[in-house]
């Protein structure tokens, strides 16, 4: 047997190792033939997912039997990230702890990253479905994609998308686990514009990763005030760096056993911010507007990204902080109420898209505020059943979605359902699996969506009775979020069966693009089909019966009776057996009924012609409009927010453009003004190159002469010497000798004493 | 004669005389007035010259005066010669006519208006016949060529 | 006032007067010119100071009015608008020129220059006026080519050679032609140009002293004339050549 080191350490790297041989060796060797790469990896993955399960299992039943209530935790570090020691003084941080005991205020905390892998029962639960339903996947886009031109760069990004998912969940950090929760929005942008070349599947990429950038700012927060709060950002306890002391991580075992969370407005401060995250991440409103955009990429991806895995990591990251939820029950209810009214709009929206996958799309959402509801509900039967509804809603959700790709697959890539009907001849394995996912979503006992449904309800009902948290009004709002439930499992299960009646039954029309496609699928995409209904008719009850998933989660340490909180509630609610059996009866059958009931009027409308739900959609047109039009979200964020964007985005283009652009431009022109002032002076008259040598003459005589002059002064003696005695005139004489010849002369002259003119 | 004065005045007056020539040469576009032009600047500098050789009381001012003046005269000779050439290829005397060697895409100076001419001594002498008085043509009445 | 600033302002009536007097597109103000010009000589005429002796009349009259003609006719000869008249006036100021040269005791150049100049030069002027003048005034002549540049230009020009003339201590204070010359024998020497020999003493310098010199203007001159005669005929039958080339 493997040591479960070394599994955690494989499970994530083979995807990795499998995208990176893809990406180099798939546009020239492998071409068509990547898939079996990724197949093998995954396949692997999935193996070794089960092993660490199973050696998860024996090592809580050690611990268990060591006496330890909690559930055992395994941690391998990778390596040492990044440490800024010193980062933070334990005066500043209210809740940093060692050992279980306040740190003196003297003692600072280090700021210390490491990549470390950890693994419990949550974590195995997450990876067994993950890698699961990833390999099923894949299989099945062997033959989805078959002839597609990127066909290697698929399967390069499916599996990146692996790995990241996976390291998402394997990681025991909260830095850690932002960064893999943008690797995963950053992989589902490129496979949502895999067919980049469509204007439609670009601009849903940029929707997609947008929003949950608008979300992963919420959850960067939130990050940052656990920071602040807690000293540290590790899940695990670590080590100082002197080896001496021990600093809890934020739910390690200490921590959690003395219970040494924060309260109070930091504590709701906390849960709102990474809730916000996971809104993002999961589409729940108001941040849902990404997820039916996003079927504008290839099927396989909508089945592994939108319905199984990525969607599924806001709730896994809620699951994860439930002590932290645990001491801020104002959070949860937040939670429950958004949960709930997603559940209910979604649901409302679902039922007038006339577009299959869009249909499933608002589905997801639905389900997804479902598990939200629970979790927000908060006692351990709720968490628990939040994330088995998670994994059954994983299994039957990528059945349906790789269902529909069969349906698109056939009919030539139409996927309305105004243009194809009656297909069930055409492709009987289709219709069949599809028949068992419907069933599973709309909660047909004993399919696994209604042993998980039901546990939801029966939470929730149970909140509503006895109330939840210090909040007096916690009953009344519970209930009336169970009725919202309830309205929203009977629209589940009448959309759900809408659009099974719409393309299966009823007189067989086939568009025109179906050409020679219109046929059962391959095998390579039916046998995914069989294998996913199978798992989504018999998970839940397997898993439900004698409690096996709930006891299994409940060896998380966290979650589980170890919590304070949880344990009371649960003490609460075995205490009422009589009434929880009561309770428990009345909501499976009202789950049966809205099931039975939703199928009933889907057939009743849907088989065959459609004039009566036209009349009825004219008696409630308000609401159809609304529904039909997605309650226009969609254009009030192109207004809000959008809107103020683009202008803001046009006048920095514009400022860009015309100020910096043309001041550089200005700069740039002023040689060529230059030019173009200097050359009128060689226009080929000989009088201008004259005119400019005298000038250039002139003035350098005047930087050479004139300051040579010798200063005058205020001359009044211009004239005329002023003193006339100044001057004299020599008349000159001639001397003879004594011979009478001239013998020198002297001429006459001018004389000027002092000032010469 | 106060010498020093003597010097100044006659630089003055071979300055404004270079001066002089100097505007006429650079303003004047009929070849045969540039030329005076450059004459006349000539005659400054000799001017000059003469000035200095008497202030010195040497002959070296007046020798350079005496080569000025052949000088001007070859050059005078050269230049007129090159003038009836310029005149044969363009028929007029204008030295706007050459001006090709410029700037590559410069556009050339051309010009805008031209001023009228100012009807100047329209009206002839009356002389007193004098003789037989010729036939004239009929373009020859009423226009007589200037200079 | 300073000097710098009379010259300043005979510097800029100069410059205004001849830029109204110079051949323009818009010729108005010629008579103003006229009167600037006028005015601009006078002030600079009365602050020269008189070269000669004083009390002599004579020799003062006679420089002031050959020097105000000289310069008058200058002016005259740049600005009238037919080049006959141009060269005519430019006649004039040789005269006055030459005139000039004998008051400064160099007989020979005067005489010179009126042969040379006023005889020769003139005259060839005015033939090729007669060979290539069009009939009437041609619109040339009529226009001037930047005459407000070469007017600026022209006063400034003026403003700094008479200001280093007449700055006090730019000219040497005292003239050499002033300074008693003795010979060897202790006898008062003859002064060099104002010598009443003076012809005789200008040639035997120039065969003397510059004798090379005057080699050279004489193969100068040669070398002219048969310039001359090569490009006046070249050119010809070059034109002859080309208009064969085109009839044929």
């Amino acid at each position: 047997m493997f040591e479960i080191e070394f599994l955690m350490t494989a499970i994530p790297a083979l995807p990795l190792a499998a995208a990176l041989a893809i990406a180099l060796a798939g546009p020239r060797i492998l071409k068509g033939a990547s898939h079996t790469v990724l197949v093998v990896a995954l396949a692997l993955s999935m193996v070794a997912s089960v092993m660490l399960a199973l050696q998860v299992q024996e090592k809580n039943q050690e611990e268990a039997a060591n006496g330890h209530a909690g559930g055992a935790v395994v941690t391998k570090t990778l390596w040492h990230w990044a440490t800024v020691s010193k980062a933070n003084s334990a005066a500043d941080v209210s809740q940093a702890t060692a050992g279980g005991e306040a740190l003196a205020d003297s003692d600072s905390l280090d700021f210390a990253i490491d990549i470390t892998l950890r693994a419990d029962a949550l974590t195995a639960i997450m990876l067994v479905m993950v890698t699961f339903i990833s390999l099923l996947v894949a299989i099945y886009a062997s033959g989805y994609m078959h002839g597609d031109r990127g066909y290697w760069r698929f399967f390069c990004y499916v599996g990146l998308f692996v790995f990241s998912m996976t390291m998402l969940v394997l990681s025991s950090n909260f830095l850690l686990l932002y960064v893999f929760w943008e690797a995963v929005g950053v992989c589902s942008y490129l496979l949502i514009g895999f067919w980049y070349q469509k204007p439609e599947a670009a601009a849903a990429g940029k929707k997609a990763f947008l929003v949950n950038r608008v979300g992963d700012f919420g959850f960067a927060l939130g990050v940052f005030l656990i920071w602040t709060t807690y000293g540290t950002l590790n899940f695990h306890d670590t080590v100082t760096v002197d080896g001496t002391a021990v600093i809890d991580g934020v739910l390690g075992a200490n921590r959690i056993a003395q219970g040494a969370f924060a309260t109070g407005g930091v504590a709701t401060a906390i849960c709102l911010l990474l809730f916000v995250g996971a809104c993002g991440k999961s589409a729940q409103f108001p941040l849902h507007v990404w997820l039916p955009d996003a079927m504008e990429g290839p099927t396989p991806v909508s089945a592994l990204i939108h319905a199984a895995t990525m969607v599924t990591a806001g709730v896994y990251m809620v699951a994860r902080c439930t002590p932290l939820f645990d001491a801020a029950p104002e959070a949860r209810y937040v939670v429950a109420a958004i949960g709930g009214f997603t559940a209910l709009l979604a649901g409302i929206i679902a039922v007038t898209q006339t577009d299959l996958k869009r249909v499933l799309a608002y589905s997801t959402v639905s389900q997804l505020g479902y598990m939200f509801l629970a979790l927000g509900v908060g006692s351990s039967a709720a968490i628990a059943a939040g994330m088995f509804h998670l994994v059954t809603h994983a299994f039957f959700k990528a059945l349906l979605f790789l269902g529909a790709g069969s349906v698109m697959h056939a009919m030539g890539g139409v996927i309305d359902m105004r243009r194809f009907g009656g297909l069930r001849r055409l492709m009987p394995i289709t219709h069949w699996t599809f028949l068992i996912g419907c069933l599973a979503l709309a909660g047909m006992i004993p399919l696994s969506g209604f042993w998980s449904k039901d546990a939801i309800l029966l939470a929730t009902y149970e909140a509503g009775g006895t109330g939840m948290g210090s909040w007096e009004h916690a009953g009344t709002f519970y209930m009336a979020l169970f009725v919202a439930a309830s309205v929203t499992a009977f629209l589940t299960s009448f959309y759900t069966f809408r659009a099974f009646f719409r393309t299966f039954y009823g007189e067989e029309r086939i568009p025109a693009e179906a050409g020679h496609h219109a046929h059962e699928s391959p095998l390579s995409m039916t046998v995914p089909l069989m294998i996913l209904a199978v798992f989504a008719a018999g998970v839940g009850y397997v898993l439900h019966a004698g409690g096996a998933f709930e006891n299994f989660l409940a060896q998380t340490p966290g979650i589980g009776a170890v919590s304070h909180e949880a344990a009371g509630q649960a003490a609460h609610a075995d205490g009422h057996g009589a009434e929880h059996a009561s309770a428990h009866s009345f909501v499976m059958s009202l789950s049966i009924f809205l099931a039975v009931l939703g199928i009933a009027l889907a057939a009743y409308f849907y088989i065959g012609e459609l004039k009566q739900i036209d009349r009825i959609a004219r008696w409630i047109r308000p609401l159809y409009r609304a529904s039909l039009g997605k309650f226009w979200f969609d254009p009030l964020y192109n207004f809000l927010i959008v809107g103020p964007i683009w202008l803001l985005a046009q006048l920095c283009y514009f400022l860009d453009r015309y100020l910096v652009d043309g001041l550089v431009n200005l700069i740039g022109s002023i040689p060529p003004l230059a030019g173009r002032i200097l050359r009128k002076s060689q226009n080929g008259m000989l009088q201008m190159y004259v005119l400019a040598t005298v000038v250039a003459l002139l003035l350098l005589a005047a930087a050479l002469v004139l300051p040579q002059l010798p200063a005058t002064e205020d001359d009044s003696s211009r004239q005329a010497p002023a003193d006339p005695a100044a001057v004299s005139w020599d008349e000159g004489r001639l001397e003879e000798d004594n011979a009478g010849r001239v013998a020198s002369a002297v001429r006459p002259s001018l004389r000027v004493e002092g000032n010469q003119k | 004669m106060n010498e020093i004065a003597l010097l100044q005045n006659y630089l003055i007056v071979g300055g404004l005389l270079f001066a002089i020539g100097l505007v006429g040469f650079v303003t004047r576009r009929n070849m045969i007035v540039m030329f005076i032009a450059l004459e006349m600047m000539m005659q400054g500098v000799a001017v000059s010259l003469v000035a200095w050789s008497r202030f010195h009381d040497n002959f070296g001012g007046q020798m350079l005066v005496i080569m000025i003046i052949a000088v001007a005269a070859c050059e005078a000779a050269v230049a007129l010669s090159l003038i009836v050439m310029m005149v044969r290829r363009s028929s007029n005397l204008d030295i706007a006519f050459w001006q090709t060697l410029r700037e590559e895409g410069q556009e050339p100076t051309l010009d805008v208006e031209v001023p009228e001419p100012d009807d100047e001594h329209e009206d002839w002498p009356e002389l007193t016949p004098a003789g037989v008085e010729p036939e004239l043509k009929p373009e020859q009445i009423g226009y007589r060529s200037r200079v | 006032m300073t000097l710098a600033q009379w010259l300043a302002i005979v510097a800029a009536l100069m410059g205004v007067g001849l830029w109204l007097l110079l051949p323009r597109r818009i010729a108005a103000g010629r008579s103003a010119g006229a009167v600037l010009v006028t005015a601009a000589l006078a002030v600079l005429g009365s602050q020269l100071v008189p070269p000669g002796a004083p009390g002599t009349v004579v020799a003062n009259i006679l420089f002031y009015a050959l020097a105000a003609l000289a310069v008058g006719s200058a002016v005259c000869a740049m600005t009238f608008r037919s080049p006959v008249y141009c060269a005519i006036w430019f006649a004039m100021s040789v005269l006055a020129t030459a005139g000039l040269f004998l008051i400064a005791g160099a007989q020979f150049l005067g005489v010179a220059t009126v042969v040379v100049y006023a005889g020769a030069i003139v005259v060839m002027f005015l033939f090729v006026l007669m060979l290539a003048q069009p009939e009437g005034h041609a619109f040339y002549d009529r226009l001037g080519f930047e005459p407000l540049l070469s007017s600026i230009v022209a006063a400034v020009l003026v403003f700094m050679l008479t200001l280093c003339v007449l700055t006090p201590g730019t000219l040497p204070n005292e003239a050499p032609i002033d300074a008693v010359k003795v010979t060897a024998d202790g006898e008062a020497a003859k002064p060099v140009v104002l010598n009443e020999r003076h012809v005789a003493a200008i040639g035997q310098h120039l065969f003397g002293e510059h004798l090379i010199s005057v080699q050279v203007i004489g193969v100068l001159l040669f070398v002219a004339i048969v310039a001359a005669a090569a490009i006046a005929t070249t050119g010809k039958r070059s034109e002859e050549a080309q208009a064969e080339e085109v009839v044929s």
